[in-house]
């Protein structure tokens, strides 16, 4: 018996000590309690609430940000905001590209692109931000940095994206991996399908100096490689955890709770493509361009936003 | 006693030896995706030999697949696209640099018989790219891609046009053929036609804000295009059947999946088109040699690696000349039926592709050439 107990007790060891780091990574980097600032917008919860009831439907914030040594750790722009609605039951997903040009009020006071709201306040003033503005309810929010992007794309073996035109530009920001911080190189992803390792991945979903339809281009392709990267991590599993949460060690925070990240995993391996709505705020119907303080921004129609988002983010 | 505790002493590199069989049995429970890395082809031994010889490229690397093995060609270097001339006697490939790629003519073995093209230049927007060489069916010319003209203005355009240049001249003699739609990557994978004209894929934009694939023939530098495929179905990556009469393409009618393709050609106009596969990643067709089958690379497995396939293919399709649709005048791309000349008609159960490599990670924006 005491053998018994003794082979259970070293096998449990061996398995804790295997999960260890996404023990580690549970604490630090998921549950992140965030503290929203009360709602201007009347019926609006004040503070996310971490979920409603297993199997309802929640939408999660998505923060992609320049995390590179010009900025101060945790004040960095949002290059990326995606607000994501997962229906577990009907397995149906809306993704919304938020353009970080937006002229918006921020949560923190005043008006600004709205890639500025992170930098002010964090994760809970991006959230404030998108409520308040949006009129929708945020249940969660993740955040990563371009270095995580890569690392864990490189970490589920690259990714396969079709892309439907060359992607070139000559001015694609060269701050990655040392060297001169505000320098400048040429890339070019060649049209077609293809398979992407994780810098290349960056590539395609960063660029947007030649694209014609500029930030909004940019937003289109950032779905498709979110929907790719759903697509890999479909056929993840437990043991895969301990790899990918060492890549994204301090490159990946989120509000969500383990519990939450494993259904969303169940659902990303259940959904498909059929089911997943993807909304670009596209000039001229959504936004517009304009000038504010000598800033190229893109400004909102407000009224079509509004309309998409209550059809859309109930 | 004692000897309890030496059963116990015994016991405890039992517990440790145990405690660490579960932790790498945990690492064994990994997922493909996880754990599946590509291999050099040259380790490989492809499950299908396919006839005559062909070239493909994986992370930089040339390999020659001749026999039912892989061969490693050609110096260092970060090359793709391989391109036979006319006489099969010579590759031209390229080989990117840093910020920049040129164009090299080698011959069969991989070595460095020419350099084409000077692209490199220590000042970063002076830097070009070459890209999708394609030798004329006389020879003499090499139709490329090129990012040339550059708009220099508060929104810097990079975008390619097709140029050719004389096969056994100079970069300085080059012309260019298209004139790209800007802000959209522009012109690429250009098909020199052995009357002198030229098919190529041109990209651009509707009315939506969405960027469209056509297939564009042209008869002669900066004429007319005029589109052989519909915007909204986006079709590119063609591949003329040896004797000039088929031409195989990747439509993907703006979803992340795609179909490959076979329309009949005559002299400027597009037949109907048969749907070989659908639903798939499917990229580079290229003919076999005879005419009487397709080489492409699609992904297989769950890692997502891009391997080679070999299709026969089913009967002849019906004559391009049979074609109800007559072809459309060139126009910017608007999307929709106003400006459709191809349309797919149901396929008469093609054989099932027969997968040729696997354990490789073949570049899939590289053609393979087939000889």
């Amino acid at each position: 018996m005491l053998t018994v107990l003794c082979l259970v007790l070293s096998g449990v060891a061996g398995a804790a000590a295997y999960f260890f780091p996404v023990v580690v990574a549970g604490v630090g980097q998921t549950g992140q309690t965030v503290i929203v600032p009360p709602s201007a917008s009347p019926g609006l919860k004040a503070r996310p609430t971490p979920s409603a009831s297993a199997g309802a439907p929640f939408t999660v914030l998505l923060l992609g940000s320049d995390d590179d040594s010009k900025f101060q750790a945790d004040h960095v722009l949002t290059q990326s905001m995606i607000l994501v609605r997962v229906d577990p039951l009907s397995r149906h997903v809306t993704m919304l590209s938020i353009p970080r040009d937006l002229w918006v009020p921020l949560s923190t006071g005043g008006s600004a692109k709205i890639d500025a709201a992170y930098s002010y306040g964090g994760a809970a003033a991006a959230i404030a931000t998108v409520q308040r503005n949006f009129h929708v309810h945020i249940d969660e929010y993740a955040w990563i940095g371009l270095k995580g992007l890569i690392k864990l794309i490189d970490q589920l073996g690259g990714i396969d994206v079709l892309v439907t035109n060359p992607v070139l530009d000559d001015f694609y920001p060269d701050d990655i991996g040392g060297g001169f911080l505000y320098g400048y190189k040429r890339v070019a992803v060649l049209p077609g399908a293809q398979h992407l390792d994780g810098s290349h991945a960056l590539q395609y979903v960063r660029s947007r100096h030649n694209d014609i339809n500029g930030d909004f281009g940019r937003s289109a392709r950032q779905q498709e490689v979110l929907l790719a990267i759903k697509a890999k991590a479909s056929t993840l599993n437990a043991a895969d955890l301990p790899d990918i949460v060492n890549a994204l060690s301090g490159e990946f925070k989120t509000s969500m709770g383990l519990d939450r990240v494993r259904s969303l995993l169940g659902v990303a391996s259940a959904f498909d493509l059929a089911n997943v709505n993807q909304i670009v705020l596209y000039v001229p119907t959504f936004t517009s361009y304009g000038q504010i303080s000598g800033q190229s921004v893109v400004l909102p129609h407000w009224p079509q936003i509004l309309a998409i988002t209550r059809a859309n983010f109930p | 006693m004692i000897l309890r505790r030496i059963a116990a002493l015994l016991f405890v590199p039992l517990m440790v030896a145990f405690g660490s069989g579960v932790y790498l049995y945990l690492g064994t429970l990994k997922s493909k995706v996880v754990k599946e890395r590509p291999q050099l082809p040259t380790v490989t031994k492809p499950k299908f030999v396919l006839p005559g010889t062909m070239f493909v490229v994986q992370e930089g690397r040339l390999f020659k697949l001749n026999g039912g093995s892989f061969t490693e060609i050609g110096p260092p270097g970060d090359w793709s696209q391989p391109t036979l001339t006319p006489d099969r006697t010579r590759l031209i490939a390229v080989q990117r640099g840093g910020a920049s790629s040129d164009l090299y003519l080698l011959d069969l073995n991989g070595q460095i018989v020419k350099r084409l093209t000077k692209n490199d230049s220590k000042y970063i927007a002076s830097n070009h790219w070459a890209y999708y060489p394609r030798v004329s069916p006389d020879g003499a010319s090499l139709f490329f891609s090129f990012d040339s003209p550059k708009l220099v203005n508060s929104a810097p355009g990079v975008d390619l046009s097709v140029w050719s240049m004389p096969l056994n001249g100079v970069q300085s003699q080059a012309r260019r053929w298209t004139d790209p739609y800007w802000y959209t990557g522009g012109d690429v994978s250009p098909i020199p036609l052995a009357g002198g004209a030229l098919l190529y894929v041109r990209h651009s934009i509707d009315p939506s804000t969405a960027v469209h694939a056509q297939i564009y023939y042209q008869s002669r530098p900066f004429g007319i295009g005029k589109p052989l495929t519909a915007a909204a179905d986006d079709c590119t990556e063609p591949a003329l059947s040896p004797d000039g009469t088929q031409l195989a393409m990747v439509c993907s009618r703006g979803k992340q999946t795609a179909a490959l393709e076979v329309a009949p050609f005559n002299g400027g106009i597009l037949g109907p088109a048969q749907v070989l596969l659908d639903n798939g990643l499917y990229a580079s067709p290229v003919w076999s040699p005879d005419g009487k089958a397709l080489a492409y690379l699609a992904p297989a497995g769950a890692a997502g690696h891009f391997q080679l396939w070999y299709l026969a293919l089913p009967l002849p399709a019906p004559s391009a000349t049979a074609s109800s649709s007559p072809p459309v005048a060139a126009s910017p791309a608007v999307s929709g039926s106003a400006s459709a000349t191809v349309h797919p008609t149901p396929t008469p159960a093609p054989p099932a592709p027969v997968q040729v490599t696997q354990g490789v990670d073949l570049t899939a924006t590289s053609p393979p050439a087939w000889y």
